[in-house]
């Protein structure tokens, strides 16, 4: 079971959170022409890389809040965590 | 090749089995070849051998990182099913049903092909009726099925809990009653036997690093025993999917999960079905060695680990405790997990892309052993015919983005949760 | 019975205790202390089972973990359980257990056949055959194999045993009490860290409760007995024997099992039978120790064939003697220890060693104490089915190919010694790689991947001294790291004997002509000549080899045999063993029981059960509960001898007659606050919401971002920046995350909160014509008129001192409302209105009526919106604003979705208006065409009309819009059911809505 840490809690097992997939994706800017590919990128198209991933987590249980995590898809090993509002 | 039957083991024991042949040979790579299918597991197998035998191509090489059958293949829970709502899904492997109940005899290899009938349990009318629309559906495509009430259920699987002790009673389920097993192993041995024999290079521990593609047309691959040409190349790395896809600058929507699995210690016949948990996500069937061979959900994060955690298998368990009561006294002996091609719909894509001569074999979810025989079959077809069979046109890449999606569980892009 | 083999005065037995058991139906006797496999093998028996292909007699070869043979079926406490290990099993008084995997007894299994035909059923022989006639596999061979195979018989009774979790944190994990293990506990804990010491054995101490060796000027084992005592007082120690650390898994998370009373006759009250230990650890020292691994030869399955170490085990903890005549086959100085043992206690000895005259000190005393020892010397073949008899011998050459001439030597057991395995597989789960030592034809583990160090034999160590001053100085070190603590204890002197090196040989020549079987897996019977076949047939792997040959796949999981086998597939292939690899070691260690896995989380409470404040009122009152995810929801309330059928109707036509309730408190409700609230609805919801004012409330519509719906629900304007959200049961927790994810990640520039109130508001729908006449009782000083609270009106209210949320929305298409009160008032308010609402003949309703209201109101819910529609599809697309943007907006214009003969949800009637129509049926134009036979749509939701009195459904249709008039099929062949009917506006009662407004 994953240890991650949340910027707000503190390190706190896997079960207290809900994953919430590639935190790479940036949705396009609300009332923004975007093409069918920016789209598709956005709501379907994922990297899925075999190493570093930075990915989405929500501290249900927890402090309600969703963080971003830089972890590793093969090791599982978790480098980073920070806040919604900052980047990794 | 040498003839399997109780005959030639008979001849063979006599001579103290010393005469047997090998079941593929071990080549070295050519420096060409009409086509190359990547990864040695059960699909691109199957795609090499109907390949070969039902469009005559025979200049073909499998290319294998590890060895052949290591990856789902030989990952999995061994279910065959064709249970589907929607009809790509249902027609496409209602074929592959059909090439199951031939395949011992056409690959003179027993791949232990057995329709025990797969039945899913259901826990209120709600889900009765999404399992007969479902059902209704197979029935209008030709395909068995049946809507048990519960006394049936009782009757043909007792050992189910139908004591007042549940969380959950069972209403009744759906079983297609052709549903079944098959031996996961003997399924890549057997057409990697047969392909063997037709010509097909099988070059094992082979690791693909690059493509050559010149004007958006495909020239040959790289891999850590040298370059290889090819007219054409097919992708069946379903788990790896993506890592290829980066190599050639394609972002497929595909996730890459982690999926469990678990044995128990072997016991006497106890369980002659497949059974599904229907208030949650456990299947179950017992192996013809007696151990319980149990899955259910995902790890739930993106993985190429194929290694997982406890607390994913206690909530499987869990679930596999509420429906089958006496699991608590077993031990759970063995648990292994494979990487699975999780798609935005669930679905599969089979299609060609746009690169000439490079075809896509993915996006299998955890769907993908029953699937082998028919992917391999339509695959091969869309590479011999450079175009897509009826049978997995609705499986193109495309659909994401005109909104024909096939998400037969209506859960969308979430695909950790599916 | 009496203990024939057992010895006078050796042993760590309780011999005051004597404990009757009984095995395939015979009473014996043994001692405290014992396991099951020591009692037996004091009482002389060897036979306890018969292996899975052959069904040749197996007896006991290890004495723990690694017992590939001894599998039996004990009846505790009345429960039956099979498969469990006769070597680990701790005798208790009235313990029963049974052979397994014979019939009709042990001693004569007509399954032994199958050894006669033994050359027919090489590695695999099921691939090649059973194949015709094509239907023969599943009907004949098939069935018959699965009663053949498996081995013990699951009980089909409940599981009366409780078994629980524990999670703990700990500085220091360490698994194993060995030298290795109790040295590193003692100089951690002593460092001031918090330490946990497990063993999977009853007795601490591992190796040291063997062997003659001094440490501190004490024995090993009275040293061992000493740290432990000591640990045990320490606060900051946990010490726990029968504790399987059997998982490693990602960041520090390892499992064990414990086993809390399966040693116990009973399981005590208020105790668990096992307790699953989820243990996060700053750091981990593995010190599991080794298992001898055989030499291989012929027959080497036979009862009476043991291992050296597991011989000496008996005689030195059980004080039993596995025979009389024992035969000491060895290419190592470990199994001289176990005859020394046996000519202490006045048995008689002979060694084989396969080594050519080595020296060393305890291969000295063995010649000074007259053990008679024969160098270059192998054992061939042992005699005798049922149990060792004798065994013929030979010399060996020094290349260990040649045979000299074979003698034939009496004996009653072989303890047989091939080296030792280091135990790598928690450090091997953990994620490190392995590195092969040639030192000791083994793997150790390579580079840590996690914070885990291995020490002594797990490590390849076998020297004590090295051991303990390595495991000592681990840790201080990590103790040292964790605490910053700097108490460092000094290390005892240890005394051990020296040893010479080993042979490496582990499988001895067939004579010419002969061609004895000479197992590596004994549990799953596979030979030298399969791993032979296997790789002559191409399978050359050694995941190839193991999975065509089942080689290593048994219960034990091949702790004896798998790097036997990679020697022989090396041996074969010409290759190094490092680079034939190894299979991958995964948890569990060793089978751990599904039970302890799930816990307590059996039965009832497999998951929660939610419940509303009024549950118990329901309850009292007969209604018939349905769950809606985790909640239990009354589906309707049932009066004398009503059935579903009838009740719902009942209660529906109540509703469009008089009033009804009923208890929507399991809707989700969210709240949401902030300055730019109105603007965030904008954009989750479809339709506009900006200029929504105050005390009003909205249906919505929200989608994924893939354009399919994802919910729909009402939201009020409670204040400026104050709205009240509610979505359906179902959705409630994913629209919450939904929500969350915008705000915190999307657009966190939006000043906005948002919370769930799910459990903190009850609720109840009042509806039917006579609902304001009832709530005008209720709330007697408000004004309900149409001005005063207008359909899809908002207020507050006072019922009877309860601070009340008064909505005006409907779900049924009836004049209705929506009550919501703080949770705990719930009961109050809903008996409020029953009192109050009987003079208007008010009935509570379920989810039934509920739904036949719906449907015949044309209203879309959860079997409509399933995940795969858009808001066209379910007759919502006048709810999409053209003017704004939101949530999913861009999916909405594919290829597919604006597609002209786009699916739409629409009403169906049966043309004989009798016959109720299936949901799941699906619509075809011709009702005999062939199969695949197009089909057009499906029905959705079913109910009986209770506003016509004739069945009505919901379809969703392809091009619905052109459909309505049109007559087609509806099909359940699962049902036989053919039902002509006609298409119908979705909207069945009063299209216009006019009774919401009334």
């Amino acid at each position: 079971m994953l240890y991650i840490f949340c910027p707000h809690c503190g390190l706190r097992s896997q079960n207290e959170f809900a994953y919430g997939g590639d935190g790479s994706v940036k949705r396009p800017t609300l009332n923004k022409e975007v093409s069918d590919k920016e789209w598709d990128n956005f709501v379907y198209n994922r990297k899925s890389p075999r190493g570093k991933h930075v990915e989405l987590w929500h501290h249900i249980s927890g402090c309600r809040q969703w963080i971003k995590v830089q972890r590793d898809t093969v090791t599982h090993e978790i480098f980073k965590t920070v806040s919604a509002d900052k980047e990794i | 090749m040498q003839k399997y039957s109780v005959f030639s083991l008979f001849k063979n024991a006599l001579k103290g089995h010393k005469d047997w042949e090998v079941a593929w040979k071990d080549p070295n790579p050519k420096e060409e070849y009409d086509v190359i299918i990547i990864g040695g597991g059960g699909h691109g197998l199957a795609t090499a051998y109907y390949l070969a035998k039902e469009h005559n191509i025979t200049n073909i090489a499998i290319v294998e990182k590890g060895w052949i059958g290591g990856g789902n293949v030989g990952r999995n829970t061994t279910i065959l099913r064709s249970n589907y709502m929607h009809d790509e899904n249902g027609l496409f492997y209602e074929k592959g049903m059909e090439l199951w109940r031939n395949m011992s005899q056409e690959l003179n290899f027993n791949v232990m092909f057995s329709p025990r009938g797969i039945i899913n349990l259901a826990h209120s009318d709600a889900q009765m009726n999404a399992y007969a629309r479902r059902g209704n559906s197979m029935k209008l495509n030709g395909i068995d099925a049946e809507l048990l009430g519960r006394e049936e259920i009782k009757k043909l699987v007792p050992i189910l809990d139908f004591s007042e002790n549940v969380r959950f009673p069972i209403f009744g389920g759906l079983m297609q009653p052709s549903g079944g097993t098959a031996r996961h192993d003997a399924v890549a041995w057997g057409y990697a036997r047969q392909a063997d024999s037709m010509g097909v290079d099988i070059i094992q521990h082979c690791e693909v690093t690059g493509f050559d593609v010149v004007n958006g047309k495909i020239k040959g691959i790289q891999t850590s025993r040298g370059n290889i040409k090819a007219k054409k190349v097919g992708l069946c790395v379903a788990g790896s999917t993506s890592v290829l896809a980066e190599m050639l600058n394609m972002t497929l929507p595909l996730e890459t999960h982690l999926l469990q699995a678990c044995v128990s210690e072997p016991i006497k016949p106890i369980l002659d079905h497949v059974v599904t948990f229907g208030a949650g996500h456990f299947y179950c069937s017992q192996s013809d060695k007696g151990e319980m061979v149990m899955g259910g959900d995902l790890d739930g994060y993106n993985s190429y680990a194929q290694r997982g955690n406890l607390p994913t298998l206690q909530h499987v368990l869990t679930e596999g405790i509420a429906m089958l009561p006496f699991l608590s006294k077993l031990k759970m002996l063995r648990t292994w997990g494979g990487i699975m091609d999780m798609s935005m719909d669930g679905s599969p894509i089979i299609d060609k892309t746009h690169i000439e001569g490079l075809y896509l074999n993915c996006g299998w979810c955890y769907g993908g052993f029953k699937a082998t025989p028919v992917s391999g079959w339509t695959f091969a077809h869309t590479i011999a015919q450079d175009r897509v069979h009826d049978l997995n046109a609705g499986f193109n890449l495309n659909r994401f983005n005109t909104g024909h999606l096939i998400d037969e569980k209506g859960l969308g892009t979430k695909t950790w949760i599916s | 019975m009496s203990q024939t083999y057992r010895l006078n005065n050796s042993g760590q037995i309780n011999r005051d205790k004597k404990i009757s058991f009984k095995f395939n139906g015979k009473k014996y006797f043994g001692y405290e202390g014992d396991t099951l496999a020591s009692a037996l093998l004091a009482n002389g028996i060897h036979l306890v089972g018969r292996s899975f292909k052959y069904h040749r007699p197996r007896g006991f070869f290890g004495a723990g973990v690694d017992e590939p043979y001894a599998i039996v079926q004990m009846v505790r406490n009345k429960e039956t359980e099979p498969n469990v290990r006769a070597t680990e099993q701790e005798l208790f008084e009235g313990l029963e257990a049974k052979s397994v995997n014979c019939w009709p007894s042990v001693n004569f299994d007509i399954g032994a056949i199958n050894n006669f035909f033994n050359k027919f059923l090489p590695a695999g022989f099921y691939y090649k055959t059973f194949m015709w006639p094509k239907s023969f596999w599943y009907r004949i061979y098939e069935p018959f194999i699965r009663k053949a195979a498996g081995f013990g018989v699951a009980s089909t009774k409940y599981d009366s045993e409780r078994y629980e979790h524990k999670y703990e944190y700990c500085d220091l994990l360490i698994a194993g009490s060995g030298p290795a293990g109790l040295s590193g506990a003692y100089a951690a804990a002593k460092n001031g860290a918090s330490v946990i010491l497990a063993e999977e054995k009853p007795r601490f101490g591992g190796s040291l409760l063997t062997s003659e060796v001094n440490i501190g000027n004490q024995s090993g084992k009275d040293w061992a007995e000493k740290i432990i005592a000591e640990l045990k007082e320490m606060p900051n120690v946990t010490v726990k024997n029968r504790s399987q650390v059997f998982g490693y898994y990602d960041h520090n998370m390892l499992v064990m099992s414990e086993k809390v009373s399966d040693h116990l006759p009973k399981t005590k009250k208020f105790s668990p039978k096992q307790r699953l230990w989820y243990i996060r650890a700053k750091e981990v020292l593995i010190s599991s120790g080794s298992i001898e691994r055989p030499i291989v030869f012929g027959n080497n399955d036979t009862p009476g064939v043991v291992l050296a170490s597991a011989a000496k085990e008996y005689l030195k903890v059980y004080g039993v003697l596995v025979g009389k005549k024992p035969l000491i086959f060895t290419n190592n100085d470990s199994a001289y220890e176990t005859a020394i043992e046996f000519k202490k206690n006045g048995i008689d000895p002979i060694i084989l060693d396969s080594r050519n005259a080595p020296n060393s000190e305890i291969i000295e005393e063995a010649k000074n104490l007259g053990i008679h020892i024969k160098f270059s010397y192998v054992v061939v073949v042992a005699n005798g089915y049922k149990k060792v008899k004798s065994a013929q011998i030979a010399q060996i050459s020094p290349d260990k190919k040649n045979l000299g001439k074979i003698e034939k030597i009496n004996c009653d057991c072989i303890c047989v010694s091939g080296f030792w395995t280091p135990t790598i597989h928690l450090s091997s789960q953990s994620g490190n790689k392995t590195k092969f030592d040639e030192k000791i034809d083994a793997f150790v583990p390579g580079k840590s991947k996690q914070n885990e160090t291995t020490v002594g034999s797990a490590n390849g160590i076998f020297n004590l001294e090295e051991t303990i001053s390595t495991s000592f100085e681990k840790g201080y070190q990590l103790s040292k790291k964790i605490t910053n603590n700097d108490n460092k204890v000094s290390v005892p002197q240890v005394s051990e004997k020296k040893f010479t090196n080993h042979d490496k040989f582990w499988c001895v020549p067939l004579p010419n002509k002969k061609n004895f079987k000479r197992f590596l897996d004994f549990q799953n019977d596979v030979t030298v000549s399969d791993i032979e076949l296997a790789l002559r047939e191409g399978y050359r792997s050694i995941e190839h080899v193991k999975r065509y040959t089942t080689l290593g796949m048994a219960t034990d999981q091949g702790k004896t045999s798998n790097l036997n086998g990679l020697q022989l597939v090396s041996d074969v292939e010409n290759k190094v063993v490092p680079s034939v690899g190894h299979t991958t070691f995964r948890p569990p260690y060793t089978p751990v029981s599904i039970g302890a896995i799930v816990g307590r989380e059996i039965g009832k409470h497999s998951k929660p059960t939610r419940k509303s404040p009024m549950h118990s009122w329901h309850e009292k009152n007969n209604a018939v509960f349905v769950d809606a995810g985790m909640w239990l929801r009354p589906r309707y309330y049932k009066k004398a001898n009503e059935g579903l059928f009838e009740a719902s109707k009942r209660e529906a036509a109540n509703v469009r007659k008089n009033v009804g309730v009923c208890d929507v408190t399991t809707l989700g409700k969210i709240d949401i606050k902030g300055p730019d609230a109105a603007e965030f609805l904008n954009r989750v919801y479809t339709n506009a919401w900006l200029k929504l004012p105050v005390g009003k409330a909205r249906y919505g519509v929200m989608l994924r971002e893939d354009g399919i719906v994802m919910d729909d629900g009402t939201t009020t304007r409670i204040s400026e920046n104050h709205y009240h959200m509610t979505t359906t049961t179902a959705q409630a927790a994913n629209v919450l995350s939904h929500l969350e994810y915008y705000l915190q990640l999307v657009w966190p520039e939006l000043n906005v909160n948002v919370v769930s109130t799910t459990e903190q508001w009850a609720g109840a729908a009042i509806a039917g014509p006579k609902s304001r006449r009832l709530l005008q009782k209720l709330f007697p000083n408000k004004d309900l008129s149409n001005e005063g609270l207008p359909f899809m009106g908002y207020s507050d209210g006072d019922l009877f001192g309860v601070p009340t949320r008064i909505f005006r929305i409907s779900f049924s298409g009836e004049l209705a409302y929506e009550l919501n009160v703080q949770s705990d008032f719930g009961n109050f308010m809903w008996e409020k209105i029953i009192e109050l609402g009987n003079e208007f003949g008010i009935q509570p309703y379920g989810t039934e009526a509920l739904s036949t209201l719906r449907i015949e109101m044309g209203h879309v819910a959860g079997s409509e919106l399933d995940g795969r529609t858009i808001p066209y599809d379910n007759g919502l697309d006048g709810l999409i604003s053209r003017k704004k943007d939101f949530i999913g907006k861009r999916s909405l214009n594919r290829e597919a979705f604006i597609a002209k003969s786009r699916q739409k949800v629409v009403g169906v009637v049966p043309l004989d208006k009798k016959t109720s129509i299936p949901e799941g049926s699906h619509l075809v134009k011709d009702a005999s065409a062939k199969l695949p036979n197009p089909k057009l749509g499906h029905i959705s939701a079913s109910c009986w009309s209770v506003e016509y009195n004739n069945p009505f459904s919901l379809a969703i249709v392809k091009d619905g819009k052109n459909m309505i008039g049109k007559k087609l099929y509806a099909l359940s062949p699962l049902k036989n059911k053919s039902i002509p009917v006609e298409i119908v506006s979705s909207h069945y009662v009063d299209p216009k809505g006019e009774r919401v407004r009334s």
